[in-house]
């Protein structure tokens, strides 16, 4: 019984490593990808480089070899569960850009209300502001909530901002 | 020979007449290329498991069985990931959680269990093909209903007007509408009986 049981495992534990070392390039490459395509995106320069500072979570962003600011990922509370957002920051700490993530890629707020966070009409509100000026309206902010998901605007903002104070010195 | 193919695609289809496997098909049929991805990786490892479950009968202990199966179902299931991930990146991202999950589909511990483990390698293919095509075919006809009717597009091009896919009926992409959809499959195969 034991032996049986032994020998599949092995058997199946060789397999996969075989598959295992066959596609890891391939994956590899292919995260990579994703990512930069990622980081390209929020920005709209493809001419940028990104240094990586912190693996998947922040990046420092150059032109040529002049440092422009860092791009970093952060969560804030939606309605239901953590809203990751990637923010942009220029080195004079204004809002370049924010990218919440797509339903595809882990956001799991209502479909057609709290989803609407992902669209231009929320996230361009973003851009170009202070982090003083990230609030919801009713918050006393400049941010217009979306109607009906007011939970999950306000847990874009806070992710904005909890990133804001916790990335803040990488911005030398 | 062709009975089995047969039996599994229609007598024995496994979401429509046996009832198992309904959550990938309720979850992963939003659009065409997502549940044909998804049919494409349950055919592979369903045939797959079918066939090593069968070649390992001699050796496999009665009460060990169920370990034995889960690990030869989740090997497959794992080289189905990481190939897919290497060569078909956009629809294993679409696909997500569901590839990892066909560990636990009932439908190849079902087909594994009741066939499989009782019969030669040769029917056991053939059973696991019928029954893989089966399950596509049933997750085939939910994205297609629910592609067309949900956002007015099959396989991502509009085909019932720019109108409609511009105000489609936006329920039948939600869960919800996913429930209605297999209803209404499950109503129309019984009516054929």
């Amino acid at each position: 019984m034991i032996r049986s049981l032994v020998l599949v495992c092995v058997v199946a534990a060789g397999l996969l490593s075989w598959v295992y070392l066959f596609t890891k390039d391939r994956i590899e490459e292919d995260t990579r990808q994703k990512v930069r395509a990622n980081l390209v995106e929020l920005l709209g320069d493809t001419t940028l480089t990104f240094k990586p500072v912190i693996p998947d979570t922040l990046w420092e962003f150059y032109r040529d070899t002049t440092k422009l600011g860092i791009i970093f990922r952060s969560y804030g509370k939606g309605y239901g569960g953590p809203i990751p957002v990637l923010v942009a920051l220029s080195m004079d700490t204004t809002i370049l850009a924010i990218r919440p993530a797509t339903p595809a890629e882990g956001l799991k707020e209502t479909p057609g209300l709290g989803t609407k966070v992902t669209e231009p009409d929320f996230t361009n509100q973003f851009k170009n502001k202070k982090p003083s000026q990230i609030k919801l309206k009713k918050d006393g902010g400049e941010i217009d909530a979306i109607t009906g998901a007011t939970i999950s605007s306000r847990g874009v903002v806070e992710a904005v901002q909890v990133g804001i104070a916790k990335y803040l010195k990488y911005l030398r | 020979m062709k009975k089995y193919i047969w039996d599994g695609i229609f007598k024995n289809n496994p979401v429509l007449v046996l009832m198992i496997g309904l959550c990938p098909t309720v979850a992963v049929s939003t659009t065409v290329q997502n549940a044909l991805g998804m049919g494409v990786a349950v055919l592979f490892v369903l045939t797959m498991s079918n066939l090593t479950i069968s070649l390992l009968r001699p050796m496999v202990p009665e009460s060990i069985r169920i370990p034995i199966f889960i690990i030869v179902i989740s090997t497959f299931v794992t080289i189905t990931d990481y190939v897919m991930h290497a060569y078909a990146p956009a629809i294993h991202k679409n696909l997500g959680i569901f590839v990892p999950l066909i560990v636990v589909n009932c439908i190849i511990l079902g087909r594994a269990e009741a066939f499989a483990s009782k019969h030669t390698p040769l029917p056991a293919i053939l059973d696991g093909i019928g029954s893989g095509i089966g399950f596509t075919l049933a997750i085939l006809g939910m994205a297609i209903i629910r592609e067309l009717l949900g956002s007015g597009k099959l396989a991502g091009h509009i085909v019932l007007g720019t109108k409609f896919a511009a105000t489609p009926i936006l329920f039948f992409s939600l869960p919800p509408g996913a429930f209605l959809a297999i209803a209404v499959l499950i109503a129309l195969t019984r009516l054929r009986k």
